[in-house]
């Protein structure tokens, strides 16, 4: 069991912060894909905004496991 | 430029985790006897050995283009922010420091307060070493794996790996102790950088994301990270100081 909980954390890391975190980044950039159409704007300035997303989980789990 | 980076990155990441378990088989070799410790951690190499000959062509052969990169993306954000949290906090002074040393040292102290087998095998110190290797070898398999996956990458990401285990395990076999006075931390932390600006690209991209300057844009998103991750310890480092400096009540 402890190996399988020691695989458990290495995978999904430490807290459920970063999986859940990463999951609905993720989920947000696919809405506003199909919200902004084939050739819309998420086209060019999704990177971006999937970066700044990304800090704010960085951020966020730094706040809730770092004690 | 992304060849250098998926290189470095897969080379440092696997060095590392190599280092860890070789702290742990080294410590059951020098506790205990040396036969034991390469037959456990050679058992954990073959499991690790047919899990990588599963996961690659499994993923690589059934997952279509755009898909792939969304799931490598979303497997390198997992591995790549959660070594940076932790990367973040051991800079900021909130976590031990990262040692291979002090893992050998604490190891080797556990393995001498337990008897060793007199004669025949001596099976618990092969579980520790098999244990050691298994949970730092899956982590390595499932990062060069992911790194691996889209086509471009292959050949970086395994000439990487492969130059990290050559000199990891030689590094071993001639000094048989880990380094005393290597910045783990640090490389850990530029490790989690690396890792998280590739997940982020390949999920960008897996999510229809056109990167300005193609390639080149993963330079820009490894800045980005790198200084976010050094403003977030100077920042966790600065408030920890100033609770400190305030009067109890």
């Amino acid at each position: 069991m402890s190996v399988l909980r020691a695989l458990r954390r290495m995978i999904l890391g430490e807290t459920w912060t970063l999986p859940v975190g990463v999951a609905a980044v993720l989920g947000c950039g696919a809405v506003l894909r199909a919200v902004s159409g084939p050739e819309g704007w998420w086209h060019s300035a999704g990177g971006p905004v999937m970066v700044v997303l990304l800090l704010v989980l960085l951020a966020v789990s730094l706040r809730r496991g770092g004690r | 430029m992304a060849f250098v980076l998926t290189l470095a990155g897969s080379a440092l990441a696997v060095a590392l985790e190599l280092l860890e378990a070789l702290a742990i088989v080294l410590a059951v070799g020098a506790s205990r006897r040396w036969r034991d410790a390469v037959v456990g951690a050679a058992g954990a190499v073959a499991a690790c050995a047919l899990l990588a000959l599963l996961l690659g062509p499994l993923l690589v052969a059934r997952v279509a283009v755009e898909p792939l990169r969304l799931v490598v993306g979303a497997a390198l954000l997992l591995f790549g922010l959660e070594w940076l949290r932790k990367g973040i906090l051991r800079l900021a002074g909130r976590r031990a420091r990262s040692s291979s040393w002090r893992e050998y040292t604490e190891e080797r102290r556990a393995l001498d307060r337990e008897p060793a087998a007199a004669t025949g095998p001596d099976w618990a110190a092969r579980t520790v070493a098999f244990k050691g290797v298994l949970l730092e070898g899956v982590e390595v398999i499932l990062i060069v794996t992911a790194l691996a996956g889209p086509p471009a990458n292959r050949l970086p990401a395994l000439l990487g790996a492969g130059a990290a285990v050559v000199v990891t395990v030689a590094m071993g076999a001639i000094l048989h102790r880990p380094l005393r006075h290597l910045p783990e931390t640090e490389l850990k932390l530029a490790v989690g950088i690396v890792l998280t600006s590739f997940g982020a690209f390949f999920a960008g991209e897996g999510l229809g994301v056109r990167w300005p300057l193609g390639d080149a844009a993963l330079l820009a998103i490894v800045a980005v990270f790198g200084v976010a991750a050094w403003a977030m310890a100077a920042g966790l480092g600065r408030q920890d100081r100033r609770t400190a400096a305030e009067p109890a009540p």
